[in-house]
């Protein structure tokens, strides 16, 4: 059954490790993947605990569907406390490894402590091997895994892994897996890297037994023609994400030179139509039918006939229009550089496009950049300095830093034009015009972030009974709902039924595209439990689905708030109120966010979710969801 | 590659795309490079998604801030 | 009439649906490894290769079998095992060229694709394209139409005589 796998608990330091089996109740609570992610994460670390240090726990978690038949059950979700932010570390990756960590005989690692010299792990067939990885340390992320691959003789090894940046504690180093799968976000990569984890490796062939095995393929035929169906799906499988850069840039919401415009002009090169061009396939995750995966060789420059894949749409934000740049090779290129040395590409981005203002600003100077140029659309500077950040050399060491611990070393006035919430950078779309989208990355429990919570389908102008059907399912919602995206009513509703939604999907180890994320048909609450009981065996109803994320999710922000997390910071930097977006289409020109409207929003948002006015969750809704007691 | 598999983009709007500005859905002749809206004016770069399904690319970056002033412009009076 | 299961490498995006889906219609469980169908990847080069039995029709496995356990169908052209006479000595997974004829270590028998009684299910679930059955007849024409169409484009480039 799915259900029999186990969590391990690893311990470094001593080389001690014990298995727990998960209870029914468990699951009930919190089904798996995110939800207990955070859960351990919370019972396996003490409040103020030092993100780089032994007592921060690394954990790794499948979700409670993955690897079984559930279109898309690819993904693995990584949490510790970030050193980025100091709060919820938390991400999402997808690839093979999470089937195959399943297939070992596990669900969860909690790995605490650290090695005295580096080491990965190899999890086979109920059994956890802590090996050392001394020859490995120093390569990048692809070498380690073909060097497990060939070390261990099997080619059916999967392994999530860090790279140089994670070795060197670059703040945002994050965890890889296949050719450019990343759990991207939050930084895990350096806390694996300070407790000298450089790789978990699995390969298993327990059966991963189903419930009703003929009426889950039946079931799952079923979902993934709903999923295929949506125009969307269509979409992503021929410009994989780049197509939402395309959208959101000829709107005027794409962040641009860090963020003194909203509209990269005359960028057909970077264009996702573009990129198509060198696309020659795509490439899926496990079971998953959209394959959004581009597969590319870089066709020109010094790293000219190297073989990656991608790019995804935050590439194009990243080393395009962020840093001024409009060229295919450097994204493409740069695309590679992240993916070889393990490095966050969003924050990699944005850290670069701040520097480059701070440069146009005289607030960094050719001195402390080493002689390097830092002007908007030197597509040279922005390779280097990806080196630079991965190796910690020169400015690399200050910009490889947190965002907020950099501007301290900076000094001057560079806080100012840092672009920021929670101390993690914002990716590179620009929120000014579209409140929900700019609340959501406001009250991210993990930081700036548009996956916990953005509503994409916000953008797309869709009727409001429509609507209202998606965003009273389950939970009937009777407050106002608007077509308009400029509107600041019924958002706040909006972002937090979309975090319910990512919440559940991370919960089961499905990917986002395989729900109301881009495509507003797409399977979710009413679909989830037959697919649960099909898989599982285990029955839910949507409402209690509903209540699992909620749990989930305030769970996070309990997590947060023993951080020291307050109402302050639920709020974005001061130029998404004082700063219009110059460009882009009338609809969006001129437009920022409103403070005084953005206040009433947060208000709403903690209304609405049963949070006092600071945006603590009431006695009453802690014990409702049984938190009052963790 | 993808034209295989998958169910095709519902009937109704097989040969339009939606104008990002006035949100109404035109459609351009097969195998245009750039088309104004009829409804807004507004002029957009299309790629062909497939010989019968057209998709914004991106502004005509040439008449796009003429166009976006003027309309700006109006919508001040 | 014959068909075959007819593998298009190109198309493959790697998704393992097939491995996943056929160790469900086979063996009740999801275990890759217990699968007919495999998905070889060199991941670094961005290669995938579906393979599974291609039903031969001299089967080397079948000519190893020292106790006939082995049967071609005449008319479906579908090699199966026969697990009343089979022996379990493998000796057909080792003369199987293509490695095709599979050993399960945990119901301990040999394994290979048998086609899901004429309605492959692998085929069912790859949307991708890049398995199909086909009759034996047509196999090739698909590839051939594809390359064809190179020439073609070539030719119309000349002058009419
Ligand atoms: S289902 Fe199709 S696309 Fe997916 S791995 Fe198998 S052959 Fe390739
Ligand atoms: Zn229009």
């Amino acid at each position: 059954m799915a259900l029999s796998r186990k969590i391990a608990y690893i311990n470094l330091t001593t080389g001690e490790i014990r298995t727990e089996t998960i209870s029914k109740e468990l699951r009930k609570q919190y089904i798996g993947g995110r939800g207990l992610d955070i859960y351990l994460l919370y019972r396996n670390t003490e409040k103020g605990v030092d993100p780089l240090g032994p007592g921060n726990a690394a954990i790794v978690s499948a979700g409670l569907l993955t690897g079984t038949l559930a279109s898309a059950s690819a993904r693995t979700h990584v949490a510790a406390k970030s050193p980025l932010t100091g709060y919820v570390g938390s991400a999402n990756i997808g690839g093979f490894f999470g089937p195959e960590m399943r297939l070992a005989g596990f669900d969860h690692l909690v790995i605490t402590g650290k090695a005295e010299k580096p080491v990965y792990l190899y999890l086979t067939n109920d059994s956890i091997e802590i090996r050392p990885a001394e020859h490995l340390w120093g390569t990048d992320t692809r070498t380690v895994q073909q060097m497990i691959v060939d070390e261990l003789g099997d080619d059916d090894v999967k392994t999530l892994c860090i790279g140089r940046a994670g070795e060197n504690l670059v703040k945002y180093a994050c965890i890889r897996t296949s050719i450019k799968n990343s759990a991207g976000r939050t930084g895990i990569g350096a806390v694996w890297g300070s407790k000298n984890l450089k790789a978990v490796a699995a390969k298993g062939t327990l059966d991963i037994k189903l419930h009703d095995p003929l009426m889950a393929l039946e079931y799952n035929r079923k979902i993934i023609d709903q999923v295929t169906s949506a125009k969307v799906s269509k979409t992503m499988q021929k410009l994989g994400t780049p197509f939402i850069w395309g959208v959101t840039n000829s709107t005027g919401l794409v962040r641009t030179r860090n963020f003194q415009s909203n509209q990269l002009s005359d960028a057909d090169d970077i264009e996702p139509e573009s990129i198509e061009e060198d696309i020659v396939g795509t490439a899926g995750c496990f079971g998953c039918q959209v394959h959004c995966r581009g597969k590319y060789v870089i066709r020109e420059g010094k790293y000219k006939g190297i073989y990656d894949e991608g790019p995804e749409y935050t590439s194009l934000g990243a080393f395009g229009a962020e840093v001024g740049c409009r060229s295919k090779t450097t994204v493409l290129t740069g695309n590679h550089l992240v993916n070889y040395y393990g490095l966050d590409n969003l924050e990699t981005g944005s850290m670069m496009a701040w520097a480059m203002e701070l440069f146009e600003k005289g607030i960094l100077t050719r001195e402390d950049t080493g002689g390097m140029d830092l002007t908007w659309g030197n597509d040279e500077a922005v390779i280097e300095l990806i080196h630079k950040i991965a190796n910690r050399e020169g400015i690399g060491d200050i910009l490889a830093d947190a965002p907020l611990e950099a501007a301290r070393r900076i000094g001057k006035d560079s806080l100012r034009y840092l672009v920021h919430v929670k101390g993690m950078s914002n990716l590179h779309s620009d929120e000014r015009p579209t409140p929900a989208l700019a609340l959501n990355v406001a009250v991210s429990s993990r930081g700036s972030d548009h996956l916990r919570g953005r509503p994409a389908i916000d953008l797309y102008h869709l009727p409001e009974p429509f609507l209202r059907k998606v965003y009273s399912n389950p939970i009937p919602y009777d407050g106002p709902l608007t077509s308009d995206y400029r509107d600041y009513e019924g958002k706040p509703w909006q972002v937090l039924w979309q975090e319910h939604c990512y919440e559940a999907v991370d919960c089961l180890g499905i990917c986002k595209y395989h729900t109301v994320f881009l495509g507003p048909n797409m399977p979710c609450f009413q679909e989830w439990p037959e697919l649960i009981r099909v898989n599982t065996g285990l029955s839910f109803t949507p409402e209690e689905i509903w209540e699992v994320a909620e749990r989930g999710y305030t769970l996070e922000r309990l997590f947060n708030i023993r951080e020291g997390l307050t109402r302050s910071e639920d709020t974005l930097s001061d130029r998404y109120f004082d700063e219009p977006v110059p460009e882009g289409l009338p609809v969006v020109r001129g437009r920022c966010i409103d403070r005084e409207k953005f206040r009433l929003m947060l208000d709403e948002y903690y209304r609405l979710r049963g949070w006092d006015e600071n945006g603590v969750p009431t006695p009453e809704k802690l014990k409702e969801l049984g938190l009052d007691t963790i | 590659m993808s034209e295989s598999g998958s169910n095709g983009v519902k009937d109704r709007t097989t040969g339009q795309f939606r104008c990002l500005y006035c949100f109404t859905r035109v459609k351009p002749p097969r195998g245009a490079e750039t088309f104004t809206c009829e409804n807004c004016g507004y002029a957009w770069r299309i790629w062909w998604f497939s010989p019968t399904e057209p998709r914004i690319r991106g502004p005509v970056w040439d008449q796009h801030e003429k166009l976006s002033r003027e309309k700006m412009k109006k919508q001040g009076d | 009439m014959e068909k075959v299961l007819v593998i298009d490498p190109e198309i493959c995006t790697g998704c393992r649906i097939c491995e996943q889906v056929c160790s469900v219609v086979n063996e009740n469980v999801v275990n890759p490894y217990r699968a007919r169908i495999k998905v070889m990847r060199w991941e670094t080069q961005g290669v995938v290769v579906p393979m599974a039995c291609q039903q031969c029709d001299t089967p080397m496995c079948r000519e190893v079998c020292p106790v006939n356990a082995l049967e071609k169908n005449p008319d479906t052209g579908v090699v199966t095992v026969n697990y009343d006479r089979c022996i379990g000595c493998r000796m057909c997974v080792a003369a199987c060229p293509f490695g095709l004829m599979m050993y399960d270590f945990v119901d301990k028998k040999v394994i290979k694709c048998e086609q899901c009684q004429g309605d492959p299910q692998c085929v069912r679930f790859c949307d991708a394209g890049a398995l199909r059955f086909e009759d034996k007849q047509k196999n090739g024409s698909a590839a051939r139409k594809k390359q064809g169409k190179k020439l073609k484009a070539a030719l119309s480039g000349r002058d009419q005589p």
